[in-house]
This record gives C-alpha cells, structure tokens and sequence, in this order.
C-alpha cells in the first residue's frame, strides 16, 4: 500500500518527454496565472455557541499519558478541532514545558489510519454483535474464573477505583498490567532499600551537584518536562552554575547537558555508583580518581548534591544511590520518595509471566486488553503471542490495528485522550483531569465505560463515571472544585506525601558481563513503539544520533572497528539464541563494547507508517535481563540505509559552538565576542531602519538539551509536512528547526538549535528574482509563497541553510482527516515552494492587533513563538530588541551573546548565548577520555 | 555563397519582432484587463441567494445595525454570518408564514444550517481582520459600498491586493488619525 507520505516521482526518460512537459507546464502556468476563484458556500451555525468567536482558538486544560503517566498539557482549539499542544503553565508537574510526544498527539488524534471500526476475526463488525457475542461471555468467565484483564500502568484515580470495585465484588478476576518501558528495577530498589515500592522525585534547582548514572531525567523520566526547567535554571547564568558528570552506555540529552561524561558500560555502571560509595565512606573499596572527585564534590555540597541512578539499572545499584542521597542528607532538599503515582505499584515482567502461565495453565478464559500491545512488545523469552492464542476469548482495544489486535478475536477502537473524559496523576502524584476537546471522531471506547460494561453496568458514561469518582470525595464542594480543576487542569495540593523511611543497607552484586554488552533504550522519538505510528515522530531526528525513520545499533568507532563493521552494515545480534538483524551505526560517545539499541521499531502491524520501520529489539529483549544483557554480534553480509539528518546543511568547522568554562568566563568574559572582534564591518547594505518593534530570538545554549520539542511544535503550528524516509535521505526534510549535534572528543555533545536568522543583511534576499522574500520594517524576513517560483536562489545563498524548498507535493491535501489538524492561521505550502521560520508570524500578528485595539504597544512576554512556547528548559527568548527592558534585549546585552557566522556580517536576529561548563579541575583531561 | 534570403527578408523579420512584441504586451493587457474585470473580481455582480435575503431592506428600510447580525466584527477576524437563530428572532413573529422563508423555518426546525452563497472572499493566503479595520475607524462603507441600497448583496470593491495597499498607504482617507496600517507583506500574507 502507498505510504502516505510517500510521493511517486515519474523520471521523465528523454529529452522529448521532458520537453513535451515543460512545454504543458509553461502552458499550464500562464493559465494558472488567471485563475477565478472558486465559488464558495457559508454555512453558518443554527445557534451560534455563546463563547465561541470564529477564528479565534481557545485553549482547555487536560492531561495526555506517556506510558501511563501524566503530562498536563493546555490544548488550542480552533473553532472546535484542537489543533496544538502547549504546555500548562500553572501546574506544578509541567510548568510549561512540552514534549515531543504531547507535540505529536494531535497527529495521532487525526491520524486517517487510526483504528474506526469494530472488527471480528479482523472484519468490520457491530458493537451490538460485540455486546450479543461477547459480553454474556466475559459476564460469564468474570461471575465464575478465568476473566483476566490486561492494562499499561495505570495513574487514573478513577479507573484505579473502578478495577478496585470489581476486583472486590469479583475475587477471581485477575487484572495484569504490562509496560515494555515499565520501572521493575526502581521499584524492585525501593522496595529493597525502603521496604515497599516508593516514587523517587529529584528536585535539580535546589542541588548544587548532581552526579547521574545512566539516568536521563531531562528526557525520559516521568518528571522531565520540570526537571528540565529546573536544572536549566541553575545553568542559564554563571551566578550559582552547577556542576553535573553523568556516567552512561549512550549519549542521552541529559548526557549533553553534564560537565563531565563518562561512558560507561551499563553493566559497568554498579561499580561506579559502588566506587562513589566506597569514596564517601559508605563501604570499602577502591575508587578511580575521577569518582573521588565526584565524592568530594558531593561531600561539598552535602545537603545540595543529589545522585540519580536510572530505572535502567539493576535494583540493587539504585538502592545504593539511595542510601548516598541519604547519606549526603540530600533527602528534603534535592531527593525524595513519595507514594508511588501509579495506583498498583506491581514487577511488571512478573505480571506478564504470571499471565502467560495463567493461560498455559488453562486458566484464562478471556482476556480484555485495554491500550497495550504486548504481542509486539512483550520480552522475548516469555513468547506471549503464542500464549496469547490460546485465550479462549481476546478482545483487544487500541487506537490501531497493531499486532495484538491481529490476534485477538475481537478489536474495538479505543478513543484519543482528545476526546475522552478521564483523570491522571503527574510524576509528582498532582491529579489531573483529562477532558475532551471535541466528539470521538470514530466513536471509540474508553476504558472506564468498558469496565463499567463488564461490570454489568452498561450505558454508563465515561463522563458520569470519572465525576462521581470525585463527587464521593468532595461530596458538596463537587460543582465548585470540578470547573476549578477543569479549568486548571489539575487538582490543587494533590501531590503525595513524602514517605520517609530509614533506608536498608543493600549489597551490590557484581555484574561482569564478558564480550559485548546488548542495552535497551527507550527511543528519543516512538517511545516504546506506542508513538510509531506518528510519521511527525518517525521523521523527528531522534537526540544526538539524528536518525530518522530507523533505530539502529549503536556503537563506539573503536568497537565497530573490532567488530569489523561500519555505518550502515547490518549484523546479526545474538541474545540466548534467538537472533535480530540491526543496521550498524557507529557514535562516537557510545560506552566501548556496548550496543545500544532502542525499543519500538520493527513493527509488523499498525499502520502504515509504522510499519517495517527500524530493527525490532523486542525479539532479543529477555524478560530478567530488561535493560541489558550479554549478546553475540556477527557481522552478515548485507548492508542497510540508514538516513541520518546529520550531515544535512552542514556549517561544521566554523566555530559555531561557543564554550567555556567557568573559570576561563571569570578571566574573559568577552570569549564569545573574541573571535569575532577582528572582522571587518563593512557592508554594501544600508542600515535597517529601527523604527518600531524589532522582533529577535536567543538561545540559551546552556539550557539546551536537544530534546526536540521545538521542532515538533514547530512542525504542528506551522503546518509543515512529513516528507518520507527517502526524501529525507536526499536532505528533503522540511523541519523549520533543525538541532544540530556535535561532539567534541568522544564524550561531550554540543546541542545547537538553527533556525532562519532573520539576517538584517539577508542573503537570500538580494537573489531573489521574484522578490519572494523580503525584509519587514520589524525585522523579519519574509518569506512571500505566492511570488515564489521556485529557483532557489535563496537556498543556495543562505550561509545557514535554514531554508526548506517542497521539491515535491509533500502536503497532503487529499485526506480529509488531516485538514482540521491544521493551524488555520497559516498557509498550507504546495509544490515548487520555499518555505522557513517566520518567527511564527500568526502569533506576531495576533498580539499586534490585540494591543492595537487596545492602543498599546505589544507588552514584553505577550509574544511566544511556538518552539519558545514548547522549550520545558526556557532555553529561547524572543521579544522586542529595541526595547532595552525586553527579556530578550537583556539576553543579547549579556557578554556571552554571540551570532553565527559573524564574519559574513549578516547581522542575524537570532543569537546565541555562549555554552558555560564547569568542570571539576581536580579531574584531569586526560580521565575525561 | 549566394545570399539564403533575399533583402526584403528584412521587412518580414522586422514586422515579425515588432508584432510579437505587440501581440505579447496586448496578451499581457489584455490578461490584465480580465483579471481586474467583473468577469473575474465579481465586482458590482449582484448573486442568488437560497433565501432573497435583502440588505437594502433591513438596513435602511428597518434601520438595523449591521452589528445586529454580524457580531463578531468588532472582536474577530470574522464578522460572523448570523446563525439561524438570529432571522429568527424576528421571523418566528413577523413574515412567519412568508414562502420565501421556508428555508429558514426549516434550518431552524430542522437544525441544518443554512447555505449562503459566499460574496466576499478572499484567497485563502490572505489572513484579513475585521477587528482592527473597525477599531481604526474603517466604516463597513469603505469596503463593502452601500449596502443600505443592495437588494441582494453584491461587492462593491474588487477586494484586490492593488485596492487594498491603495488604503493601507494612505489611510488618512478612511480610518482615524492615529492608523498605523502596514503595507509589509506578512501584514496580511502568512
């Protein structure tokens, strides 16, 4: 079946061929040039709704999950058809920031291949048949033995209580949950080291030093989107800088953002945390010079240094990490447990076992699998999808046809969080609500009404269901507390306690693994596979590697010249015999002898962006051995494209990274400016006029972590297109923000968002035939789509290729679906365009008009553009450079603020301010590698 | 080598230049004059309607604000096309049994909308606001005539990128003192 977004390009064979076509086309054209508009129709409301102006968005406050847990979110609606996520900056778990994957959630809202319809044995079917055929049976299995019920880990309060009440009025009904990113190990440590199974939150605004072994809390942890604002905020300016070493297998964003990193083996990782133990007197032993400077480091900083150990690692390293936080007397201040936020703190991989020998056993008579896919992502080793076939009865409810939907009997399309009614809780236990922002496009079933269903009690509405969960609790208060937490999205003061317990002294075994090491990765773009349907994600360049479209095997140059393989081969990864083919691809910064691969590629079923893109780890991943495991890697003769944006618009060797370290900024603080100091200013140019505002931009290269948030925003306001895995290997790609990595040695990673400049002695401008883009008296440079002819003269001049061309038709403007996903405010491109930041004009222009009404000037702040607005680590300002008092002039005026390519005297509108690091002198360049 | 073409060859070639000049510059006028006819811009072209709704009689006949119905003009960038219920506040009383509202009644009745045929429209590459126009000063007038003497509605302007910069360069004409219209292209293109 054609991708859709796939574009078929006919190669035009000869010379008459091509000229018989430029001729239709110059025809074509001049008719196209006295085009009459097409007549169009107005239908207007019968009965307006009281609230709504058309045209202009509102904004509701809900929660969307990542792996069950909540990211609060405050959604865009226009005119009833939420078009963009934004963060919400009132609660406490999210302060604003965004992700990639709540950016992306409005494409999976109107994905055209999501799930629409009921089907049996894989065939369209009703939901009376479901209710005649189905239901008497599961009423059945649940009234006598054998009902199991399979779920992601579950947050909702209501949800949580509704399976509470079946499970008491039905003892026999068993209620599994499965997540393949699921946090076994943490709680295996809290409940080593505490006695039961414990949250850990980290508060990185209140430490002074934080040591992280393979963790990445900015990205993947569950509070990263605060994390991230936090630790930002201590490392925006030099005053009360921070000092950070992380220790991990594979580069994470976390691992860009750190003063000092270390690779490591994963396996290798528990003697370094045993190291640093042994160093602050908790045991014996040795320790390696870097580690005892980390220990004193942290002795220094006592109460303000914190350690963070990964979910990935093994329980009993992390409970080591406890009792350092706890030694260091962190608790408090940087580190805490809390209750935990999902409402059944249960060993995952266990449940998934016990289930799969349920049904050996014969004791599973059927099974309701509410959202997962565990025939896609269960480990290897347990061999669910053949267990699974032997459920009498499988009812499966998911947004697409996945794997698990292709063998279950029945399939019932779930509904977006979009469109549901429901609750959740955020890292921090806050609950929020989750409310719908328009109807269910394909009508769908949410999990509450199928329960309640289960339950006997059919025609229960889910939003009936989640208020008379809080009318129980708030009984008269209900009217006044609900619009309260409707409108903020979150419950006030819901956070769970801290548990404070002593903690138990927990032996870390030693783990040598021999030969290669095998890690599993959570991917920077599909997640665990639950996202891999989203092409926005599919061709997001994922963190530091910028692959797109794939996942592949990473490892360090010098292992791969021991393995004998480059970028690109493919070899055969070999975990307890069973055998998975991945493409190769070689990263400086890997740990040495370590292979990364990332989970939630190689899907079989789904839809058809999903679908055979990338390696799937899952065949390999063995259930006791989640994160890592020894493997033996032999390199087969074939050879894989992988399609890396890295090396697309290229600027490299021009001194774009600025960096220095604190202590070289305490004796220069002019080392950003320096290396242009000497550079002519002459230009043929006349001055831009200042009149009026003056729209600019910094980045803040220290807040950075590259997680690319604002690319996907970007991408979701300004209605750029998904171009395919082939175009993007042609350099194609349409992202209007591009983060470019770089890495200096093998350890450290430089993030460096690019986006247009918006030179004021723009070089695109001046070679433009058409006059298609031209400077506003405000600064911006403007790119005109209907002068456009496509020569691309302004590509090629532009010195940071930030400019994307539509060589082909890559919007699609055929799928109804995708047309209300669209921001109405800006132009959907066509063919034979160029298109580029505009600084997110719709948003420029909105507050302008709002403070001309108002006869005003537009106040500092009233503006966010999209990647600003979506950035969880405040690393962009954007505002009024003419106004000295604006945040963004005070950004520019600071000493570190440099431009790109200063020495072009283009004048950019975008600048920089310069990387600070603060490495710790007592460790040596040479122990950094 | 004798000559391939005789002297008067000369005349033809020259007539030629000059006729495809004059052909191409007639072509382009030409081209021009249709683009900026009624025959395309609809200027002046008054349209059908499903229901004969007149303007001329509501405006200066009964003296109805136009912001009576079109609401949003002030607020959005849309003037808003009044719902059903809004000719019903009126009609559900007077002209109720009327055959020419039959449509109405059953829009309203029946809560399907009802379908006007659209008279001013822009391309959908143009971003145009109400709200600042009227909170400048701009009369409804300016832009859309006299619409207290059109039966059925008709534009009175051609709505063209020309006609609009003839204002926004020099808006002393039509808006108050303090307009500061823009004549940069992301004014009103995004």
């Amino acid at each position: 079946m054609k991708k859709p977004y796939a574009v078929d390009v006919e190669i035009l064979k000869n010379r008459r061929e091509f000229l018989e076509v430029m001729g239709a086309t110059v025809g074509f054209a001049s008719l196209a040039a006295c085009v009459k508009q097409p007549e169009e129709q107005i239908y207007p409301y019968v009965r307006a709704p009281e609230y709504l102006v058309p045209g202009k968005p509102k904004y509701f406050a809900t929660s969307l999950a990542r792996s069950g847990v909540g990211r609060p979110a405050l959604v865009e609606s226009h005119d009833g058809h939420p078009t963009k996520i934004e963060g919400n900056a009132e609660h406490p778990a999210s302060l604003g920031g965004t992700d990639v994957w709540m950016q992306a959630a409005i494409y999976d809202l109107y994905n055209p291949d999501r799930s629409q319809a009921t089907l049996r044995q894989g065939a369209p079917s009703t939901w009376k048949r479901f209710g005649e055929e189905v239901l008497p049976r599961f009423s059945a299995s649940l009234e006598g033995s054998g009902c199991a019920i399979l779920t992601g880990a579950v947050t909702s309060p209501t949800l949580a209580a509704q399976l509470d009440r079946l499970k008491k009025t039905h003892p026999k009904l068993r209620w599994y949950q499965w997540e393949s990113a699921h946090l076994d190990e943490r709680f295996r440590a809290t409940q080593a080291a505490y006695g039961r199974a414990l949250d850990v939150v980290y508060d990185f605004e209140s430490a002074d030093v934080v040591v992280a072994f393979d963790a990445d809390p900015l990205f993947v942890d569950a509070g990263s989107l605060v994390y991230a604002r936090q630790a930002a905020r201590r490392r925006r300016d030099a005053d009360g800088f921070t000092r950070w070493y992380v220790v991990e297998p594979s580069p994470t964003p976390t691992g860009t953002f750190a003063d000092h990193r270390f690779r490591a083996r994963r396996a290798d990782v528990g003697a370094w945390v045993t190291e640093l133990a042994a160093a602050l007197g908790l045991q014996e032993g040795e320790t390696r010079a870097a580690v005892q400077a980390m220990a004193n480091d942290l002795k220094a900083a006592g109460k303000k240094g914190v350690v963070v150990v990964g979910p990935t690692q093994p329980a009993d390293v992390q409970a080591l990490a406890f009792r350092i936080n706890e030694h260091l007397g962190a608790r408090g201040t940087t580190f805490k447990t809390i209750e935990p936020v999902v409402a059944s703190p249960v060993d995952h991989t266990e449940e998934l076992r016990a289930l799969v020998k349920s049904i050996e056993a014969g004791e599973t008579k059927t099974i309701l699998v509410l959202g997962k896919n565990p025939v896609f992502d269960a480990p290897a080793d347990l061999d669910f999808a053949a267990a699974y076939d032997k459920v009498p009865l499988r009812v499966h409810v998911g947004a697409f046809v996945d794997e698990t939907a292709h063998r279950s009997h029945w399939h019932l399309p779930a509904r977006h969080a979009l469109e549901s009614w429901s609750d959740t809780k955020t890292f921090d236990g806050t609950v929020s609500l989750v409310q719908p922002l328009l109807r269910p496009l394909y009508g769908g079933h949410s999990a509450h009404e199928l329960i309640e269903l289960i339950a006997g009690r059919a025609g229960r509405r889910e939003y009936a269901i989640v208020r008379e969960h809080y009318e129980a609790q708030w009984g008269a208060a209900l009217e006044s507390r609900w619009r309260r937490a409707l409108h903020d999205g979150f419950v006030a003061n819901t956070q769970h306690a801290e548990v404070t317990t002593a903690p138990k002294v927990v032996d870390v075994k030693p783990r040598a693994v021999d030969g290669l090491e095998l890690t599993f990765e959570i991917d920077g773009t599909v997640w665990d596979g639950s996202y891999a349907d989203n092409p926005w994600l599919q061709e997001l360049p994922k963190p530091i590697t910028k692959l797109t479209w794939d996942n592949a095997a990473l490892v360090s140059p010098a292992t791969a010249g021991k393995l004998g393989v480059e970028t690109d081969d493919v070899v055969e990864i070999e975990v307890e015999g069973r055998k998975v083919d991945a493409a190769v691809f070689v990263l400086p910064g890997q740990a040495e002898d370590s292979l990364a691969l990332s989970l939630g590629n190689g899907r079989r079923r789904g839809s058809r962006v999903g679908r055979g893109v990338g390696f799937d780890a899952q065949r390999a991943r063995p259930s006791d051995k989640a994160w890592f495991t020894p493997a033996k890697v032999r390199s087969i003769d074939r050879v894989y494209t992988l399609v890396t944006t890295q090396d697309h618009h290229r600027m490299e060797g021009r001194n774009l990274v600025r960096e220095a370290t604190l202590a070289a900024f305490a004796s220069d603080d002019q080392f950003a400016k320096r290396p242009d100091a000497k550079v002519a200013k002459l230009s043929l140019y006349p001055e831009h006029p200042r009149e009026g505002e003056q729209w600019g931009l910094t980045v803040n290269l220290n807040a950075c972590n590259g997680c690319n948030a604002c690319v996907v925003a970007c991408q979701s306001e300004n209605n750029i297109p998904v171009v395919g895995k082939e175009q993007v290997a042609n350099g194609r790609e349409m992202h209007w923000i591009r983060i470019d990595s770089y890495f200096e040695g093998d350890e450290t990673v430089h993030n460096q968002p690019v986006t247009c400049m918006h030179c004021e002695n723009a070089p695109c401008e001046v070679v433009c035939p058409a006059n298609a883009t031209v400077h506003s008296p405000s600064g911006i440079n403007e790119m005109v789509y209907n002068r456009c002819i496509g020569t691309r003269y302004c590509s090629n001049n532009c010195p940071y290729k930030v400019r994307r061309f539509n060589f082909l038709l890559y919007q699609d403007w055929e799928t109804p679906s995708l047309e209300p996903m669209r921001n109405p405010d800006v132009s959907v491109r066509s063919r034979g365009v160029m298109e580029k930041c505009t600084f997110c004009i719709q948003r420029i222009q909105a507050a302008r008009i709002t403070a001309r009404k108002e006869d005003r000037e537009v106040r500092d702040g009233e503006i966010v553009t999209a990647c600003q607005g979506a950035c969880p680590a405040e690393a962009i300002s954007f505002g009024d450079i003419a106004d000295p008092e604006s945040k963004v002039s005070k950004a520019k005026a600071d000493a570190r603020d440099y431009v790109l390519l200063h020495e072009l005297n283009a004048k950019p509108r975008v600048s920089y301010t310069a990387k600070l690091t603060n490495p710790n002198p007592a460790i040596d360049e040479k122990v950094k590698g | 080598m004798a000559q391939l073409f005789p002297e008067s060859a000369n005349v033809l070639a020259r007539t030629t230049i000059i006729l495809v000049g004059a052909g191409a510059a007639l072509g382009i006028g030409i081209a021009y004059a249709v683009q900026s006819s009624p025959l395309v811009t609809r200027q002046d072209v008054a349209r059908a309607q499903p229901v004969p709704f007149s303007h001329k009689h509501h405006v200066a006949g009964l003296d109805l604000d136009c912001r009576y119905c079109h609401v949003y003009v002030e607020e959005g960038a849309s003037a808003g096309i009044p719902p059903t219920h809004t000719c019903m506040t009126c009609h559900s009383q007077v002209w109720n049994e009327a055959e020419a509202l039959q449509l109405v009644r059953d829009s309203y009745r029946e809560e399907v909308p009802l379908r006007w045929n659209r008279v001013h429209d822009l391309p959908d590459f143009v971003y145009f606001d109400h709200s600042i126009h009227i909170s400048k000063g701009v009369e409804c007038e300016s832009c859309h005539g006299d619409v207290e003497q059109m039966p059925l509605m008709w534009k009175a302007n051609t709505l063209q990128m020309q006609w609009c910069l003839e204002c926004h360069r020099n808006p002393a004409e039509r808006a108050d003192a303090d307009a500061r219209p823009s004549d940069d292209c992301y004014a009103c293109h995004r």
